[in-house]
């Protein structure tokens, strides 16, 4: 398609315009397809969570590689100072600390286990526990890759919450990995109330890490720096009483807060099933089109 | 010696790589697959890898692929990213398109203009995600979508340069 005619040869004439048409065929189905994906998301999940199949299984292999360097590598900064001030026991406290990275890697892996653990208990319907091993990275969209799917009883929409805070909800779910809508998503609308008196608020995504939190009752201003924002169980999806971010700036009718689950440092998320699925189910044909 | 000094470096019998015609479209889906990257990251400030690579191929050459191949590996890009499914494939074929017409229309090409026609690309891009999810309900500040713009920007030159030694290796230059 490069040149305007391709010479006097009627067959390159051709193979010149059927490949205009064929891409002009190809804005148009592309087209197509974006509308549906938009009016409903629901016809691509199959697609999707077998994308997801294929590359989740990757992604979660290739977290663990990343994790134990990043470990080792901050390890290593950790005890630099102190290999230099001794030239003597420098190379017997090199091996020591690697001995010590590795021993604190493993007890801040127990604790978190055991944190996650004792949620479990508090929560007997867990449905499953995964790890986020990945993130959209290349979009203002905020989701992330977590590593349990269909297979172990995860299904769309259900809320999933880390030992520390609330981290979203499911969007896709392929049977080895699955898609989460976090909180810090602009398309995520939390009901939610202060920690400190109780005042319903909303929580919504900036889509840059934090949360805007607004009060349902106009008027006052009711936040201060350092509240925490849990979930008021409203609506039925996300349970109760779960922390969902801290305020760190007020603005003018709200404030910005930043989420207690920060998904690049949470281990092991945990999956629910909605808290009250009936009423879930009744609101799904409303209250589904802000899934892409 | 002399005749030595003025031979071509190219060796003999060193040839096209094997399926040398594929080598674009599937380095375009590598590139693609680089969304699986285990980055969790709280802002989506990587640029489009995908494309990037797709349009540092088009730039390169005018037939890296077949242009009706770009609905497929559009449609590729778009279920790895999470990307709404037929956003590439309409923008990439939508790209093929008006790359063509203004390779009619330039006069003369140089690494500015390729740069300059990049930058535009990836910025309608960037626009077209932040108006997308508008749409759906994640209406974020066009200056969230900024950053992004520039990173993919200044990527580009360095995407350019490994898509030419790719095309070299694949050619056997």
């Amino acid at each position: 398609m490069a040149t305007a005619r391709p010479g006097w040869s009627r067959r390159a004439q051709y193979g010149l315009f059927f490949s205009f048409l064929a891409v002009v065929a190809g804005i148009i189905f592309g087209l197509i397809l974006l509308v549906l994906s938009m009016v409903a998301p629901k016809t691509f999940e199959g697609v999707r969570g077998a994308a997801l199949d294929v590359t989740g299984p990757v992604t979660s292999s290739l977290h663990a590689v990343t994790a134990t360097v990043t470990g080792l590598v901050s390890g290593a900064g950790d005890y630099w100072d102190a290999a230099s001030q001794n030239g003597e026991l420098k190379r017997e406290n090199r091996a020591m600390l690697r001995r010590m990275v590795e021993a604190r890697a493993i007890a801040q892996e127990n604790h978190q286990l055991k944190a996650a653990l004792q949620l479990r208990e508090h929560t007997p319907a867990a449905v499953a526990s995964g790890r986020i091993v990945g993130s959209s990275f290349n979009s203002t969209r905020r989701f992330a890759i977590l590593s349990v799917g269909t297979s172990d009883g995860v299904r769309v929409g259900m809320p999933v919450r880390s030992p520390d805070g609330l981290v979203g909800r499911i969007i896709d779910a392929g049977s080895l990995a699955s898609r989460v809508l976090l909180v810090s998503d602009r398309a995520n609308i939390v009901p939610a109330r202060l920690l400190r008196g109780g005042i319903p608020v909303i929580s919504q995504g900036r889509g840059d890490g934090t949360v805007d939190v607004r009060p349902l009752e106009v008027g006052r201003n009711p936040f201060k720096r350092g509240d925490i924002i849990i979930t008021s169980g409203t609506g039925g999806l996300y349970p109760p009483l779960v922390p969902i971010a801290r305020i760190v700036k007020l603005d003018d009718d709200g404030a910005v807060a930043v989420p207690l689950a920060d998904p690049a440092n949470t281990s092991f998320a945990i999956v629910e099933p909605p808290f009250e699925p009936l009423a879930v189910a009744a609101d799904q044909p409303s209250a589904q089109p802000d899934t892409p | 010696m002399v005749r030595a000094a003025l031979a071509s470096p190219r060796r003999i019998g060193k040839g096209p790589a094997l399926y040398a015609a594929y080598v674009p479209a599937v380095t375009v889906v590598v590139a693609s697959l680089l969304s699986a990257l285990p980055i969790v990251s709280t802002s989506g400030w990587y640029p489009d890898f995908g494309f990037l690579a797709f349009i540092s191929w088009r730039l390169l050459r005018s037939d890296p692929w077949p242009a009706w191949w770009a609905a497929p590996l559009g449609f590729i890009n778009d279920l790895f990213t999470g990307y709404p499914i037929g956003l590439s494939i309409a923008l990439w074929s939508a790209t093929m398109l008006a790359l063509d017409l203004i390779d009619r229309r330039t006069m003369w090409r140089d690494y500015w203009i390729e740069w300059v026609l990049a930058a535009v690309l990836l910025a309608i891009d960037e626009w077209l995600q932040w108006r997308l999810a508008a749409v759906v309900g994640a209406r974020v500040p066009f200056t969230m979508a900024l950053p992004p713009i520039a990173i993919a920007i200044c990527v580009f030159p360095f995407s350019a340069w490994l898509v030419s030694r790719i095309d070299a290796w694949r050619l056997g230059r």
